[in-house]
C-alpha cells in the first residue's frame, strides 16, 4: 500500500497527467494584464549590478529571473543553470506606445472605426452581411484576410452614422510613430469657415487640418470597440492587446551577462541594453509627467521611449536610423537566426568531419574511419548475454585504447566516465541492462554526408570499418551520390545512437538500397573512372593471358577468400591462353555456386555497325553471365545509365548481386591498373605530321570561306537567312564554319592517334575528357565564345588592338587556330581567358541563384507524400494527385526509357537466355498471342488489380511484334505460318525454333516476370515524394550552364534556356524574358499561306505601308494626307484597305479622333483632318499627328515581336516571338487546337488552368531536355499540380507558397519571418503540428515516410458517437 | 567416336575487311570449298599467322574427347589424348546467336560464336545448321592444308 503524501495546503493540486505532445500551437496577444501575471518580478530599476558584481532586485538581472550562470541558482524555483529555463519579469511602461510589428494592422483598424464612437464605420445592413461571411466556418484565412481588404476599402471616413463624428483619413506620419487624422478632404463647413478666416491673415503659413492619434487616443478608442466588430476585421483577441503598456522582460538565459576584465565590469547582451535603456527613459518620462515638466519635454521623451520600444522589437524598422542592437526580430529571422539556424536545424553530437581519400579496396557499402575518430564517437550498447564478455574488455581497455569504452551507464541513471575510475572494477561491476558507450567497431552503422546536400544520396549510410591515418576513405564508385572528389573536400559522419534509428538508417538510407537515383532510375553508384579504364583495357580483343597470369588475376577479382572456377581457356593451342574478356566473366559469375545469369546488350560509344561482329567491338552481349562480345565502357559500367550492368543486376537479381559486382570490379580494377600502368606524356599529345598538314589544309580552308563570305558581305550579297539580317547571317555561317574547322580537326585527330595513347583511352572507354578535350590540346583549341557569340569588341569596332577596325576575321574575333601543345598567341591567350572568365563567374553566380531555387522547391513541396489510398496529398490532407505520375510508379524503379516500367526486350532476352527451349515445341504465333490474352484477364492485370491500361498496351504490343516478327521467319524458311510442328521434324522446323522460337514455359515465365516486376515497382504508401521531387529539380539545376539555345531550325531565334528558364517557369512570372508562341497552320504545307499568316501576324504600322503621310494646308481646312503604298502592301500579302487603315486609327489609344475626322477617298487615300480646336493650336495638332500617325498599327498584333516561318521536312509552322495567344489562336489560317505557347500565365489566361498544368510540365522538360537531363515526368507533374491545385498558378515563391500552406510556423520559417507571426498573431492563428517544417521546429516525428504508421490501441467500447455539438461545460 | 558438327575446307580470302584494329587478332574472311559457306573470324595471329590464300580445315566440334564424352564445361588440364593432337589451332567458346538473312533468292543461317571474345560468324546454308543449337559449347579447330 503506498503511503499518501502528506499534502500541504498551499501547494496546488496538479493532476498527473502522463506524456504529452504537442498537438497544436495558437498564435494570440498578451495584454499588460497576462504580461503581469505571468512575470515573476517587476523590473524598473536601470543599474544591473551593485559595486560587488551581484544583480540588484528589480533590475535587469533580477535573480528571480532565472540563473545567469553556472555558479548561481534561480531564485524563483531553485534550479540550477541547467535546469531552470528561466522566467519572465515585466516592466510597466508609465504611457503606452505603438508596438512596431502591429503598425499596420492598427492603422487598417483605424481606418475602419469611427474615431469618435469606436463602432465601424459600415451601415447596419452591411455590418450584418460581412458578419455573416466572416462567421463562415468553412472560409479559409485566406479568405478572411481577402475579405477584412474589402471591409476596409469599404469604410470611407465619413459622419460616423451612430454618433455622428466626422471622420477623416488616418494616414502614418511622415516621420515618427504616431497617426494622423487628415481632414482636409472632408467636407465639413467648419473647415471652409476656419479656412477663409485663416486667409485674411498675412502669415502665408500653410495650415493642416489634421490631427494626432496618440498612442493613448488609440487605446482608448480600441477599448471602446465592440467585440462584434473586432470579429468582422478579423481580430482574433482584443485590439487594446495590440498596443504596448507591458514589456515581458525575458529570462536572464537568453540573455547572458559577461562578466569580463576579472570582475570590474560586465558585457551585457543587445536585449538587455536596449531594455536599460528603456527603463531609463520611461523612469525619466514618469518623473516629467510626476513633476509637470513642459509638455513638449514630456512628448519628446515619449516619442524617445517609443523608438525604444521599437528598437526592441525590431532594431531595423524604418524609423531607427542606425541601430547597434539586435532587438528581438533580428534574433528570429534570417539565416543564423531562431528559426532556421536553431528550430529548422538542430545542432547534433557524434559527429565528426575530416578530409576524404579514395580506398578501392572496401566495399562500396563501407565507410573507413580513423582510429582517432572511432576513439570519439560511441555507440551505446546495452549488456547482455552476448556481448557481457566482449563488453568487460572494453570497458578495460577504457577511452585512450581502441577497441575500448568512454562511459558506462547503470540502470538507475548514473554515467561513469571510464578515465576518471577504475576500468577493473566497473568491467566486473557490468550486469545485464548496463549500456556501455563503446568505441566505433567495425560493422557499426554510420551516415556519411557531404555538402551541398543536393538530393537524398547526399547522406547515405555506411558501415564503419576502423583503419589507421587520418582520412574518410571509401570506394570510389560511390564518389558519383556525393558528388566527391579528392582534391581536398571534407565530409561528415554521423552516428546513430539506438537500434531503432541504425535498422531506420540501412534499410532507408544504406547504399545498396539507394544505387539508383529517384530522379530518372539511372544508377548512380558506379564504376568511375580508373575502374573504367582498366576494364576498357582487360576486355580489349588483343588481351591474352597465360595460366599465370589469368589465375592471379583472378585472385585480384576478391581477397582470396571465395572459390573461382577458372575456365577453359579459349585458345587451347598451340598454347593455353586466355582472354581479358573470360576474365570479366569470371568477374561477374566467380564460380558455379553464384547463381547470377546476366544477360546484356549494350552499345558503347566506340559502336560503330554489325551488332555483335562490329569491327571495333563496341557491341556489349553477356549471354548468361559470359562477356561474348565488346569492350566495356562507361555506357557499359559506369553511371547514367539503365541498362548497363550494374543496373540490369540490381533490377534481375537484387542491390547485394550489384554491390558485391561492384566490389569485385573496383578491386580487380584498382590492382590490375596498378601493375599495368596508366600515364599520360608530352608524347601522348604530340601531334603527327600528318595531322599538322591536315590541320593546316583545314584551317587554311575554312579560313578563306571566311574571307569569302566577309568580302561577299561587304558587298551586300550575302543571302539571307531567315529572320536575321546581313551581320547575323555572317555571324551565323562564319561560326558554322569555324566549328566546322575544330570538329574535323578532332575527327582528324582522334583517327591519327594510336590506340595506346592515353587520352584517347580515356575518351573512349568515358572515364575522362572528350573528343573535343584531345583535340583542343592536339590539333586545335578552336572559337572561344563570349556570351554565345565570337569575342566582343572591347575596344572601338574592335576586339583588340592588335587588328584592324571593324575585322572579321576568324583571328579577330576569337578563333585560336593553335593548340595547347603548340602553344597560343597573345591575342589568342587573351581570348581564351575572356571565355574562361565567363565559365568562372556563370558558375559562381549560379550556385547562389540554384540554392534559393532548390530552398523554395524544398518549401513548397516538403509535406507532400503518398497516402495508402495512393492520392497524393500536402499535410493537412487536401488532395494534389489522386494517383501518383497518373499509374504511382516510384520513379527510382523505372527500368525503361522515359519512365516506362519495364524494359521489355532485355527482359525477353533474359527469360529466352536463361530457360533454354531444350527439347520443348514452340509456340505458333496464334498460340503466343492467345496465351498472352488469357494472363491479361486475370484479376491483377485489370485496373483494380492495379494494373494500368498503358502498361498491358505495352506488354501486348511486344508479343505481338514478336509473334509477327516469328511468322516473318517462318515465312522466308517456306514454312507454314501458323502451323508449327515438332522440332525435329524438319531441319528447317529446328532452325526456325533456334532462331526465334519460344515455348510455352519461357512465355509463361516472361508473362509471370513482366507482371510481377510490374507490381512490385508501386510506389509505397508514405514516400515523402514532394521532397523527392523539390531535389530532382532542383539538383539538376546546378549543374546547368548559363546558356541560351538557338530554337529548333531557325537559327535566329533565341529561347531563354538554364537556370533562368527553371526560375521564370517555377516563379510563374508574369513577365518572361522570351514569350513565343508555336503556331500550327491549318495548311501547313504551303509556303504562300504560311507568308500570308505570318504578314497578318506581325505588326505593321503606317509609316511602313505610306508612300507618303503630308500635311496639306489649305485655307479651308488643313488636313493630313496619308496615301498608302498599294504595290507593297500586295507584295506582303497583307490585307489592308483605307478603311481597316480608318479603323486602326480610331482605335488607337493616344489618338482621341471621330469617324467623321478620317474622310476615306478611294482605296488608298485618306484624309485626317484635326479636331475642331483654336486656330493657335492647330499647327502643333498637325504636328503631333503627324508625328504618331505612322506608328499606328494598321495590321498584326501589338504584342508581337516577329513571327519566323519555320520549315521542318516540308512543314511549315510559325514561331511567334511574342505574347497574347488569344489573338494568335484567333488569326484566320492558324489552327488554334494545336498553337501552344511557352507562357504559363498567359497559357492559364486563355485555356485555363489544366492547359497551364501541361504547359509547366512540357517547359520544364523541354528546358531539362536541352540541357541533357532527363528527369521523370512524375516529378514534373507533381510541381506542376501543386502550383496549379489551387485553381490559380501559383509561383514557388513567398507569396505563392504563402496561398498553398497555412502553418504559421512554416512560414515564418521560410522568409519575412517576423511579418508572418505578427500577423498570426493578430488573426488568433492556430497551427495543428501537421507539415514537415512545424514538427521539425516542435522536435515532433513528422506524418511522412515511416511516420504515417501509427500504433493504436484498441479500446473496449467504442464511444458513443454523438451528432451534435460538444456542450459547453463538460 | 565424336560426332563432329561441322567440317570442311577453308580459303581465306580477306585479312581485316574493316581495317586493322588490335594488334594481336586479326579478323578473317574464308569460304569453304564443299558446302559453300562463307565465314568471318577472329585469329590471334600472333600465335598462328595466316594469309591470304591459305588453305584451311575448320572442324566444330562439341567436345574433344575421342569417344564422344560431352564436353563438362570445366577445364580438365593434363596431356591427354584428344581431338585437338591432330590440329594446330584449337579455340572453345560457345554460340550465342542464330538468325537468318533473307536478303538473297534463297535463304541462309548465320551462326554466331563467341571464342572468349573471338567471334566467329558462319553463313551459309540452312541444312548445315541442324547441329547446332543456341548456348552450345563449340571447339573450333583449325589446321593448315
Amino acid at each position: 500500500m503506498m503511503q499518501e503524501k502528506l499534502r500541504c495546503t498551499k501547494e496546488p493540486y496538479i493532476e498527473d497527467v502522463g506524456p504529452r505532445k504537442i498537438k497544436s500551437i495558437r498564435f494570440s496577444t498578451f495584454s499588460g494584464e497576462d504580461i503581469r501575471k505571468l512575470a515573476e518580478v517587476q523590473v524598473w530599476n536601470n543599474r544591473i549590478y551593485d559595486l560587488n558584481l551581484k544583480p540588484i532586485e528589480n533590475g535587469l538581472l533580477d535573480p528571480r529571473m532565472g540563473a545567469p550562470n553556472r555558479q548561481t541558482e534561480c531564485a524563483t524555483c531553485h534550479g540550477n543553470f541547467t535546469d531552470c529555463p528561466g522566467h519572465f519579469g515585466y516592466l510597466k511602461l508609465i504611457l503606452p506606445v505603438f508596438n512596431v510589428g502591429y503598425f499596420n494592422s492598427i492603422l487598417n483598424i483605424l481606418k475602419c472605426i469611427c474615431k469618435g464612437c469606436g463602432r465601424i464605420l459600415l451601415d447596419e445592413t452591411l455590418r450584418k452581411t460581412y458578419l455573416k461571411k466572416m462567421r463562415n466556418p468553412k472560409a479559409d484565412i485566406l479568405q478572411k484576410n481577402a475579405l477584412m481588404k474589402i471591409i476596409r476599402d469599404k469604410c470611407k471616413p465619413c459622419r460616423c452614422l451612430r454618433c455622428g463624428y466626422a471622420n477623416g483619413v488616418v494616414k502614418k506620419a511622415r516621420s515618427g510613430l504616431y497617426f494622423i487624422q487628415d481632414f482636409s478632404k472632408t467636407a465639413d463647413p467648419s473647415v471652409e469657415e476656419f479656412r477663409s478666416a485663416l486667409s485674411h491673415t498675412k502669415d502665408k503659413t500653410s495650415f493642416q487640418v489634421s490631427h494626432v492619434l496618440s498612442a493613448v487616443a488609440v487605446l482608448s478608442l480600441f477599448r471602446k470597440m465592440l467585440d462584434e466588430d473586432c470579429e468582422l476585421l478579423n481580430l482574433y483577441d482584443r485590439p487594446e492587446k495590440l498596443i504596448v503598456t507591458h514589456i515581458a522582460v525575458p529570462p536572464v538565459s537568453i540573455r547572458p551577462s559577461v562578466i569580463v576584465d576579472s570582475g570590474r565590469s560586465s558585457n551585457e547582451d543587445n536585449i538587455t541594453s536596449i531594455l536599460k535603456n528603456i527603463i531609463n527613459t520611461n523612469s525619466i518620462l514618469r518623473e516629467d509627467l510626476e513633476g509637470a515638466a513642459p509638455p513638449f519635454k514630456c512628448l519628446d521623451c515619449w516619442t524617445h521611449l517609443q523608438i525604444q520600444v521599437v528598437e526592441y522589437i525590431n532594431s531595423e524598422a524604418p524609423c531607427i536610423p542606425d541601430s547597434k542592437h539586435r532587438g528581438l526580430v533580428q534574433r528570429l529571422k534570417g539565416k543564423q537566426g531562431r528559426f532556421r539556424g536553431n528550430l529548422s536545424g538542430k545542432r547534433v553530437e557524434f559527429t565528426g568531419r575530416t578530409v576524404i581519400s579514395p580506398d578501392p579496396n572496401l566495399k562500396i557499402t563501407e565507410v573507413a574511419i580513423p582510429i582517432l575518430m572511432a576513439r570519439v564517437l560511441t555507440y551505446p550498447e546495452r549488456v547482455s548475454n552476448y556481448n557481457i564478455e566482449k563488453l568487460r574488455q572494453l570497458v578495460r581497455n577504457g577511452p585512450s585504447k581502441y577497441p575500448g569504452a568512454n562511459f558506462v551507464l547503470r540502470p538507475d541513471g548514473s554515467k561513469v566516465h571510464l578515465k576518471y575510475v577504475d576500468k577493473r572494477d566497473i568491467a566486473n561491476e557490468l550486469k545485464y541492462g548496463y549500456v556501455v558507450e563503446r568505441h566505433l567497431e567495425d560493422g557499426d552503422i554510420v551516415l556519411f554526408n557531404r555538402q551541398p546536400s543536393l538530393h537524398r544520396m547526399s547522406i547515405m549510410c555506411h558501415r564503419a570499418r576502423i583503419m589507421p591515418w587520418r582520412t574518410l576513405r571509401f570506394n570510389e564508385s560511390v564518389c558519383n551520390p556525393y558528388n566527391a572528389d579528392f582534391d581536398g573536400d571534407e565530409m561528415n559522419l554521423h552516428v546513430p545512437q539506438t537500434e531503432e534509428a541504425r535498422t531506420e538508417a540501412l534499410m532507408l538510407m544504406g547504399v545498396q538500397n539507394n544505387l539508383c537515383t529517384p530522379k530518372n532510375g539511372e544508377i548512380l553508384v558506379a564504376s568511375t573512372q580508373d575502374f573504367l579504364t582498366s576494364s576498357f583495357l582487360v576486355t580489349r580483343k588483343d588481351t591474352f593471358y597465360d595460366r599465370a597470369s589469368f589465375s592471379l588475376m583472378c585472385s585480384y577479382i576478391g581477397d582470396a577468400m571465395d572459390p573461382i572456377d577458372l575456365p577453359t581457356p579459349a585458345l587451347i593451342k598451340p598454347i593455353e591462353l586466355w582472354t581479358g574478356k573470360q576474365l570479366f566473366s569470371v568477374l561477374i559469375r566467380p564460380n558455379a555456386n553464384t547463381r547470377v545469369f546476366l544477360n546484356l546488350i549494350v552499345k558503347e560509344k566506340i559502336y560503330s555497325k554489325s551488332e555483335t561482329m562490329c569491327p571495333s567491338d563496341g557491341y556489349v552481349y553477356f549471354r548468361n553471365s559470359e562477356l561474348m562480345c565488346g569492350q566495356l565502357g562507361k555506357a557499359t559500367l559506369g553511371n547514367g545509365n539503365k541498362d548497363g550492368l550494374f543496373s540490369v543486376l540490381l533490377r534481375d537479381y537484387n542491390p547485394h548481386a550489384a554491390a558485391s559486382c561492384m566490389n569485385r570490379l573496383a578491386k580487380l580494377s584498382a590492382r590490375w591498373i596498378g601493375n599495368h600502368g596508366f600515364s599520360i606524356g608530352i608524347d601522348d599529345v604530340q601531334p603527327g605530321e600528318n595531322l599538322n598538314q591536315q590541320k593546316r589544309k583545314k584551317i587554311n580552308e575554312g579560313y578563306r570561306e571566311c574571307h569569302e563570305l566577309i568580302s561577299s558581305y561587304s558587298k551586300g550579297q550575302l543571302t539571307l537567312q531567315s529572320g536575321c539580317n546581313a551581320a547575323q547571317t555572317l555571324e551565323l555561317k562564319i561560326t558554322g564554319v569555324l566549328n566546322q574547322i575544330r570538329s574535323t580537326a578532332g575527327n582528324v585527330c582522334m583517327n591519327e592517334l594510336h590506340w595506346r595513347n592515353s587520352p584517347l583511352i580515356m575518351s573512349q572507354c568515358g572515364s575522362k575528357g572528350s573528343p573535343i578535350n584531345i583535340s583542343q590540346m592536339v590539333a586545335c583549341v578552336g572559337q572561344q565564345s563570349v556570351g554565345g557569340r565570337r569575342a566582343p569588341n572591347g575596344f572601338i569596332d574592335r576586339t583588340l588592338p592588335h587588328f584592324p577596325i571593324s575585322s572579321k576575321t576568324p583571328a579577330a574575333k576569337g578563333f585560336v587556330a593553335n593548340s595547347f601543345y603548340t602553344g597560343l598567341t597573345p591575342t589568342e591567350f587573351f581570348f581564351h581567358t575572356m571565355g574562361g572568365r565567363e565559365g568562372l563567374v556563370d558558375t559562381a553566380v549560379k550556385t547562389a541563384e540554384t540554392g534559393y531555387m532548390s530552398r523554395r522547391l524544398m518549401k513548397g513541396l516538403e509535406d507532400l507524400s503518398i497516402y495508402y489510398d495512393q492520392t497524393v496529398r500536402t499535410a493537412n490532407g487536401s488532395i494534389v494527385q489522386f494517383v501518383y505520375g497518373d499509374d504511382g510508379m516510384d520513379p527510382a524503379k523505372m527500368e525503361g526509357k522515359d519512365g516506362i516500367p519495364l524494359n521489355l526486350d532485355q527482359l525477353f532476352m533474359k527469360v529466352m537466355a536463361t530457360c533454354p527451349l531444350r527439347e520443348q515445341d514452340t509456340l505458333s504465333p496464334a498460340e503466343i498471342l492467345h496465351t498472352l490474352d488469357d494472363r491479361l484477364s486475370k484479376y491483377d492485370t485489370t485496373p483494380e488489380g492495379g494494373c494500368s491500361a498503358a502498361f498491358k498496351k505495352m506488354l501486348s504490343d511486344f508479343l505481338h511484334k514478336h509473334a509477327a516478327a516469328f511468322s516473318n521467319i517462318r515465312r522466308a524458311l517456306q514454312l507454314d505460318e501458323n502451323h508449327v510442328q515438332k522440332k525435329d521434324s524438319s531441319v528447317l522446323e529446328s532452325v526456325a525454333a533456334n532462331i526465334s522460337g519460344i515455348s510455352a514455359k519461357q512465355l509463361q515465365v516472361f508473362l509471370e516476370t513482366c507482371i510481377f516486376r510490374y507490381h512490385s515497382k508501386k510506389i509505397e504508401a508514405g514516400a515523402a515524394i514532394g521532397a523527392i521531387g523539390a531535389q530532382s529539380i532542383g539538383e539538376p539545376g546546378t549543374q546547368m550552364t548559363l546558356k541560351t539555345f538557338h530554337f529548333a531550325g531557325v537559327a535566329s531565334m533565341n529561347v531563354t534556356l538554364g537556370v533562368p528558364r527553371i526560375k521564370e517557369i517555377i516563379n510563374a512570372a508574369k513577365n518572361i524574358s522570351t514569350p513565343i508562341i508555336t503556331a500550327t497552320l491549318v495548311s501547313d504545307r504551303d509556303v504562300i499561306s504560311a507568308r500570308m499568316v505570318k504578314s497578318s501576324l506581325e505588326k505593321t504600322v503606317l509609316g511602313e505601308v505610306a508612300k507618303a503621310i503630308k500635311i496639306v494646308l489649305k485655307s479651308s481646312q488643313p488636313y493630313i494626307a496619308v496615301k498608302l503604298d498599294m504595290e507593297r502592301i500586295e507584295a506582303l500579302h497583307i490585307r489592308i484597305s483605307s478603311q481597316s487603315v480608318q479603323q486602326a486609327i480610331l482605335n488607337h489609344p493616344k489618338i482621341k479622333l471621330k469617324p467623321e475626322h478620317i474622310r476615306v477617298l478611294g482605296n488608298n487615300n485618306l484624309k485626317i483632318y484635326p479636331p475642331e480646336a483654336d486656330r493657335s493650336k492647330l499647327q502643333f495638332e498637325l504636328h503631333s499627328l503627324k508625328a504618331v500617325l505612322p506608328k499606328v498599327i494598321v495590321k498584326g498584333i501589338a504584342t508581337v515581336e516577329r513571327a519566323v516561318i519555320n520549315n521542318t521536312n516540308g512543314v511549315y509552322n510559325l514561331l511567334v516571338e511574342g505574347t497574347n495567344l488569344l489573338a494568335v489562336i484567333g488569326t484566320p489560317g492558324i489552327n488554334g487546337s494545336k498553337t501552344k505557347s511557352n507562357h504559363v500565365i498567359e497559357v492559364q489566361q486563355t485555356l485555363g488552368i489544366e492547359a497551364a498544368r501541361q504547359c509547366i510540365i512540357n517547359e520544364i522538360q523541354y528546358t531539362m531536355r536541352n540541357h541533357g537531363m532527363s528527369i521523370d515526368a512524375r516529378h514534373m507533374m507533381l510541381l506542376a499540380d501543386l502550383m496549379t491545385y489551387r485553381g490559380e498558378v501559383l509561383g514557388i515563391t513567398r507569396f505563392g507558397i504563402s496561398k498553398m500552406k497555412d502553418s504559421v510556423l512554416m512560414l515564418a520559417s521560410f522568409e519575412k519571418t517576423a511579418e508572418h507571426l505578427f500577423n498570426a498573431s493578430y488573426n488568433g492563428r492556430n497551427d495543428q503540428i501537421e507539415g514537415v517544417s512545424e514538427c521539425i521546429i516542435m522536435g515532433i516525428p513528422m506524418q511522412l515516410g515511416t511516420g504515417i504508421l501509427k500504433v493504436r490501441q484498441r479500446v473496449e467500447q467504442l464511444p458513443e458517437l454523438t451528432y451534435r455539438p460538444d456542450p459547453i461545460i463538460c | 567416336m565424336v560426332e563432329l558438327l561441322f567440317e570442311d575446307i577453308f580459303t581465306l580470302t580477306r585479312l581485316d575487311p574493316d581495317g586493322k584494329k588490335f594488334d594481336k587478332v586479326t579478323r578473317i574472311e574464308a569460304r569453304s570449298e564443299q558446302f559453300d559457306m562463307s565465314m568471318q573470324l577472329d585469329v590471334n595471329t600472333e600465335v598462328y599467322p595466316l594469309h591470304v590464300g591459305d588453305k584451311f580445315t575448320m572442324v566444330l566440334a562439341p567436345t574433344l574427347s575421342l569417344d564422344g564424352t560431352p564436353d563438362s564445361g570445366y577445364y580438365t588440364q593434363g596431356q591427354r589424348k584428344s581431338l585437338a593432337d591432330k590440329f594446330e589451332y584449337v579455340m572453345h567458346g560457345k554460340l550465342y546467336k542464330i538468325s537468318e538473312e533473307s536478303s538473297g533468292p534463297n535463304v541462309k543461317v548465320e551462326l554466331y560464336a563467341s571464342f572468349g571474345g573471338l567471334l566467329m560468324m558462319l553463313k551459309g546454308d540452312p541444312s548445315n545448321a541442324t547441329n547446332f543449337e543456341l548456348d552450345q559449347r563449340l571447339f573450333l579447330l583449325m589446321r593448315k592444308v
